[in-house]
């Protein structure tokens, strides 16, 4: 048994690039090994630094044997040159071919007895193109080279069962030796073997295993917030592009100037991590404190690191609170009739013509919300005057939460405030979803407007292309109004929209933008129930034929159902249904003009009757509910039709000899499956 | 060879001189600044021509760069709209470029060993000269001193073989050397002459004319008379030229977006249109290389 041990030396690779390049290099390997039926240990790991990736698998046979197989020459009247070409190409001689017949004729053939082969040779004939199949998001090319990869490739160490492995990939040729300084690139040394690698670059301080890089610099963190009682916030994202752009780890804390904590906290944190990735701290009121960890990539034995990030920050906070004391007495009120200067989209009108229809949109939505009409139309005129701030133009990333900072300082009311904090969420499926009624209706409106405009000048996203990110726009949208059990006309809604529009002089096709836009938003709706792992065919059946109002009902069945398909409920509803709508179908041909309701008068039993009566009784329960129906008390009423269908597919022949009343059964069956279908097209379910 | 870190912190001046002396020595042809207004060391043709084609070329040079809409009238201390750059063009990329850039250091009292030099991801795009590259800003204990860019497309045009553009903002370095947190107490040379001696006056003034009094009517009409000037010159073959007045262009194309005259939807245009006289030119010049 031997071990595997490859690693591939470039310049930096970005932290992103090489957490795909692992995943896609232990892919294809793997996938090789299983290709060829070679035992390996499956529990490997691919490492990475920014500058090595390193492959290691160990447990894996010296050889393995090949079974005899026939090989298929040419045609046996082919011209003699192919069967020439097939005997060079097997390295054989003419006296071991014969001829077989097929299906599509006689060929040539040739017995390859069973033999071993060398899992080295294997590796060497396999490796280069198993590198090649590394796809890469973003790749380059260097000097004169043809080779695509993450940044400059510099070597390939290849070791199999202590021994190099000779190939070529490229303009590089594999050997034993890899640079030990990633900086100068000077030395090189020979390594054997996996441990005796870890082991030198361990003494250097350096981590190979990504995961033990990222446990150190955690550990080292725990340590110095319990000392010092303070808190981080878990980023992972944040957190694993740290541990992926060092080699050996140095958790250095530093602090800014306390006074920097007036600026609002978010501008200080977005400065720390999205800048200079950072990680800021907390109290353990979760207020930011004025310490932050930087992770140095070498010891900070002079205190020149410390001293230097500390500067950084000085100058950059120094900006940030500038902008900030600049920005936040600029009366928001006063700049709005600015924002006539800022053009929203060509075609779309300025940003003032948008808060107008914003303004007016939200009015409207203020009335289904029951929330004051006054505040929505302040929270909706200045919510996008902060765009126009320096702050805004430094850190795009938080417009919208500048503007809430901006409308607190100047005494705006609390609920305008975090509306205009919370206009852009939420932003896509993952993102933070606003609750309170104010940033819904704010957030809402924006949306809608964008939707409406982009639809408008015909600017859909094709499939491929979505530049405006209009997608992400629709399914928040979605978001907010299942998410939140927001009850608001959306059609009608589209509709004021266009007339906003053509108020200020855009001409829009209404009907058609209403059509696009109602298939385009429940294709997202199909999307994000898909997203939340809803099954397949019940996501398709709950919007089929899905009117734009009824998002959120939608929704909440596909929740009940799914939730529910596998419990009993679920089951004998389905159960019944299928029951009945089998042998409907099945009678279909025969084409029974349906009269749309069974007549008792023509019932023989006791069990057509009973059924009847609790088909009555569940449209009955569906007539009495309101707007607020509880859905899985809904389906437990369905699955009580249980005991009555299964007595009556037990007790009565549907096919009765006297077409009369086969006729009245069928029709029984099909009030049953009608009543179904009111709560859910129960057709499209698979049992 | 490894530089020692000297005592006496490096001027200004000393840093640009270090840095030619050492470039000079990796056989680099030491130019001077080009003499017309552009936003970046990249925009000189010694990088954006001749990094196409098949010719090798090295070169290192500096480059005053404007960027009128980041002038602060000299009260910012970390902004202006015109400030030095330093540039090294080498084509093909040598396998050694990154121990070449890191001695660089050590030759202006960088020690890498003491600092934390971090290459970190920046795939570069310059929409106007149509031009992208993937590589790095390098940052030293948490400051951008450098962009360390791989040119993979020129002019629209495909690099082969790839350059690799080395560009050190000065300004940042010395502040990083200097240990200084306003540029314009930056120690210009031997004599005390400091940054805001030399340009203080200038970033307030030129601050006023990209900001104020830029005649935009006249910068419009210019803007326009450039771009046919550099068509017709594009049409006689004559790349270098045709260059000049692309680069004329654009400078005052930056002015007008300074002023503020220019929507979001327009910018896309004029970029455009800069993008299209720089793609001509490209051809023009790779055909007289080949």
């Amino acid at each position: 048994m031997s071990e595997l041990f490859v690693e591939l030396f470039s310049e930096e690779i970005p932290a992103k690039l090489q957490i795909n390049a692992r995943n896609e290099l232990k892919k294809n390997i793997k996938n090789f090994f299983i290709d060829n039926q070679i035992k390996f240990n499956e529990d490997f790991n691919v490492y990475s630094t920014p500058n090595r990736l390193v492959l290691h698998i160990d447990k894996i046979p010296n050889e393995i044997k090949l079974n005899s197989e026939e090989i298929k020459g040419p045609n046996i009247n082919a011209p003699e040159k192919a069967l020439e070409g097939f005997i060079r190409s097997n390295n054989t001689t003419l006296e071991k071919i014969f001829k077989k017949s097929t299906e599509k004729g006689e060929f040539y053939f040739f017995k390859k007895e069973s033999r071993k082969i060398k899992v080295s040779d294997l590796l060497e004939k396999n490796l280069s193109e198993i590198l090649t199949k590394i796809t890469w998001n973003k790749s380059m090319k260097w000097a004169n080279y043809d080779l695509y990869w993450g940044r400059p490739l510099k070597s390939i160490l290849a070791i199999f069962n202590k021994k190099p492995l000779n190939f070529v990939f490229n303009h590089i040729n594999s050997s034993n030796k890899t640079f030990t300084d990633k900086s100068l690139e000077e030395g090189m040394k020979i390594f054997n073997d996996f441990n005796s690698y870890i082991k030198f670059f361990k003494q250097k301080g350096i981590l190979i295993d990504q995961d033990l890089r990222k446990k150190i610099i955690q550990n080292k963190i725990n340590e110095i917030i319990n000392k010092k009682n303070l808190k981080i916030e878990q980023n992972e994202r944040l957190i694993d592009e740290i541990v992926n752009i060092v080699e050996k780890p140095a958790v250095i804390i530093c602090d800014f100037d306390k006074k920097f904590l007036n600026v609002p906290s978010e501008i200080l944190i977005t400065t720390m991590q999205s800048h200079q990735k950072y990680l800021p701290t907390f109290d353990k009121k979760n207020n930011l404190s004025n310490n932050f960890f930087v992770v140095s990539d070498i010891r900070d034995t002079k205190g020149f690191v410390k001293l230097g990030n500390e500067r950084v920050i000085e100058a950059r906070l120094r900006d940030a609170e500038f902008f900030w004391e600049k920005n936040k007495t600029q009366n928001l009120v006063k700049q709005v009739d600015k924002l006539k200067n800022i053009n929203y989209f060509k075609g779309l009108g300025s940003y003032f013509d948008k808060i107008q229809r914003m303004r007016k949109l939200s009015s409207l939505i203020s009335d289904d919300f029951l929330i004051s009409k006054e505040k929505i139309e302040i929270a909706s005129s200045i919510c996008k005057v902060d765009l126009m701030s320096d702050l805004v133009g430094e850190f795009p990333e938080l417009q919208g939460i500048v503007g809430g900072h901006f409308a607190k300082f100047q005494g705006f009311d609390k609920e305008v405030c975090l509306a205009v904090s919370e206009q852009y969420l939420p932003n896509g499926m993952e993102s933070k979803l606003p609750k309170k009624m104010y940033s819904v209706a704010l957030s809402l409106s924006d949306k809608i407007d964008s939707l409406v405009g982009f639809f408008g000048i015909n600017l859909k996203p094709t499939s491929s292309k979505d530049p405006y990110a209009i997608r992400r726009m629709a399914v928040s949208l979605v978001r907010l109004i299942v998410e939140n059990e927001t009850k608001i006309k959306l059609k009608d809604l589209i509709v004021y929209n266009c007339s906003l529009y053509r108020d200020q002089g855009y001409e829009f096709d209404t009907k058609k933008i209403q059509n696009e836009l109602s298939d385009f938003i429940i294709e997202r709706l199909k999307n994000y129930l898909k997203e939340r792992k809803i099954r397949q065919d019940i996501i398709e059946s709950s919007t089929f034929l899905l009117g734009l109002d009824d998002l959120l009902k939608a929704y909440k069945k596909s929740l009940c159902l799914n939730k529910n398909i596998k419990k009993e409920i679920g089951f004998e509803t389905i159960a019944a249904y299928k029951r009945s709508s089998n042998i409907l179908n099945t009678e279909k041909k025969i084409s029974i003009e349906s009269l749309g309701f069974a007549d008792p008068g023509l019932f023989k039993n006791d069990y057509e009757k009973k059924l009847y009566k609790k088909i009555n009784d569940i449209r009955k329960y569906f007539l009495s509910i309101g707007k607020d129906e509880n859905y899985e008390e809904s389906l437990k009423i369905l699955s009580s039709i249980k005991n009555e269908v299964n007595d009556f597919f037990d007790n009565v022949i549907v096919n009765d000899e006297d077409i009369i009343i086969k006729k009245n059964r069928l029709e029984l069956l099909n009030m049953l499956c009608k009543t179904f279908d009111n709560y859910f097209n129960f057709s499209k379910i698979e049992a | 060879m490894v530089y020692k870190t000297k005592k006496k912190t490096l001027s200004f001046q000393d840093t640009i001189f270090n840095l030619q002396k050492y470039w000079s020595k990796k056989g680099c042809v030491i130019l001077q600044p080009y003499d017309l207004e552009v936003g970046a060391g990249t925009f000189h043709p010694a990088t954006t021509l001749r990094s196409l084609g098949p010719r090798p070329w090295k070169t290192a040079y500096v480059q005053p760069s404007r960027r009128p809409t980041d002038g602060r009238y000299g009260d910012n201390p970390n902004r202006l709209q015109h400030y030095y750059q330093f540039q090294v063009l080498i084509k093909p990329s040598p396998k050694e470029i990154k121990k070449m850039y890191l001695n660089s250091l050590s030759s202006i009292g960088i020690n890498y060993e003491e600092h934390d030099i971090r290459f970190v991801e920046d795939d570069w795009e310059s929409p106007t000269l149509g031009a992208a590259g993937l590589g790095w800003e390098v940052w030293c204990d948490g400051m951008e001193v450098t962009q360390f860019t791989y040119f993979q497309q020129m002019a629209g045009v495909e690099c082969k073989p790839v350059s690799v553009e080395i560009t050190y903002g000065l300004e940042r370095l010395c502040m990083f050397i200097q240990n200084k947190k306003s540029v314009f107490d930056l120690i210009w040379n031997d004599e005390g002459i400091t940054y805001k001696d030399v340009f203080h006056k200038s970033e307030k003034e030129f601050s006023a004319y990209n900001f104020e009094y830029a005649n935009t009517d006249n910068l419009f009409k210019i803007f326009e008379m450039l771009e046919e000037e550099t068509k017709f010159l594009v049409e006689k073959k004559i790349s270098l030229p045709a260059y000049d007045q692309c680069l004329k262009c654009s400078h005052v194309f930056n002015i007008l977006d300074a002023r503020g005259v220019i929507s979001v939807a327009q910018r896309a245009e004029y970029i455009a249109r800069i993008r299209e006289l720089t793609k001509s030119i490209g051809k023009v010049w790779i055909e007289s290389q080949s």
